[in-house]
């Protein structure tokens, strides 16, 4: 066993910072409903960075076909996928089981929406996100 | 490889900080491995619809290039140029980006390209051949953003990829495993102070009762 002086793993640290930083830093200051971003030309969130997270129109009429018009005023975009949870695994936290509505719509198969949780398995989350790919964002939590 | 053991000053203070730190070290690279399986998550389904956009586009590029030979048979290379000229093709992508796990991929969203105005000029000389074949065309256009969307947003997620992999070989190899060497070699030394402590105090004891023994 070898005895040295503490390496300089400040920069190491640093670089972990950053990327800690910027892996949260694209979540939206404030969600939008999917009635709005229908109405808008070019449909767009501000994110905490400052930058803008836009959504393909396509994505939005498919999911404003699938939809009504009481599921629409309720339905908050993007929505969110939570990964590494306490709860294990992947989630995504619904309010009004518009989310459950939409994924069960997808997917195919009933989605069960526990104390406003939805577990989203990992072959589930790959058609989700195939299908929703600028309407869904990950956030990392611990 | 060998573990190095970084401590300058085998302290108490030392052992917490170092504990603290392995605490937060491990906590790191759970978030760092979550990333990497869904960044590899993305890259494969990327690699899949780049895999069958590639064959769509093939299979667009044929048909447009034979209903573009079968026009130019038709109406013969001058008469074609000359209407391709006149024709207003003019179009619009949108480039704007998304977030993926901290990732930011390309979105290319071309604007009104089955409208009316973006088809050949109609002139009682052209006929169904070059409807077809611009309408075909447009599509390849299509599959060429969609494709170009999809390749660099493999690009990025590979190269982010490779990035995320070396901080957490960084974290399981050389970070954790050094704390946890250093965590162990000063929990070693403190136990030996500490046996030695007893020790000292064992002897001082009994030099104390000899002592008392030889004044009696």
């Amino acid at each position: 066993m070898r005895i040295d002086n503490p390496a300089p793993d400040s920069i190491f640290e640093n670089c972990l910072k950053d990327d800690l930083k910027t892996l949260n830093a694209h979540l939206p200051r404030k969600r939008k409903l999917l009635s709005e971003l229908l109405e808008e030309k070019h449909p767009h969130v501000e994110c905490g960075d400052g930058s803008t997270h836009f959504f393909k129109k396509k994505e939005l009429e498919h999911l404003a076909v699938m939809l009504d018009d009481s599921e629409k005023q309720a339905l908050m975009l993007p929505i969110m996928i939570e990964v590494g949870s306490v709860e294990g695994g992947t989630i995504v936290r619904s309010k009004n089981g518009t989310e459950a509505e939409v994924f069960s719509k997808i997917l195919d198969m009933p989605i069960d929406c526990k104390c406003d949780v939805i577990t989203v398995f990992r072959p589930q989350l790959n058609v989700l996100r195939k299908v929703l790919k600028t309407t869904t964002q990950y956030i990392f939590t611990t | 490889m060998s573990t190095k053991v970084q401590v300058t000053r085998p302290t108490k203070i030392e052992l917490a900080r170092l504990k603290r730190r392995m605490k937060l070290a491990t906590r790191i690279q759970k978030i760092v491995k979550d990333r990497l399986s869904i960044l590899i998550m993305e890259f494969l389904q990327t690699v899949k619809e780049c895999a069958s956009a590639k064959e769509n586009l093939l299979a667009d590029f044929k048909e447009a290039y034979k209903a573009l030979s079968i026009a130019t048979g038709y109406h013969g290379y001058a008469f074609l140029e000359k209407e391709l000229l006149a024709s207003d093709m003019t179009f619009k992508i949108n480039t704007v980006t998304r977030n993926v796990a901290g990732v930011r991929l390309p979105v290319f969203e071309t604007e009104e390209m089955d409208s009316p105005h973006f088809s050949v000029r109609n002139t009682p000389d052209t006929s169904s051949l070059i409807d077809n074949s611009a309408a075909l065309s447009r599509k390849c256009l299509k599959a060429v953003i969609e494709l170009a969307e999809l390749q660099n947003s493999l690009e990025l997620l590979g190269t982010e990829i490779n990035k995320v992999k070396r901080i957490n070989n960084a974290l399981e190899h050389i970070v954790i495993p050094g704390l946890d060497a250093t965590i162990k070699y000063l929990t070693i030394k403190f136990e030996e102070r500490d046996r030695e402590e007893i020790a000292r105090l064992k002897y001082v004891k009994m030099l104390i009762e000899q002592r008392e023994a030889y004044a009696y």
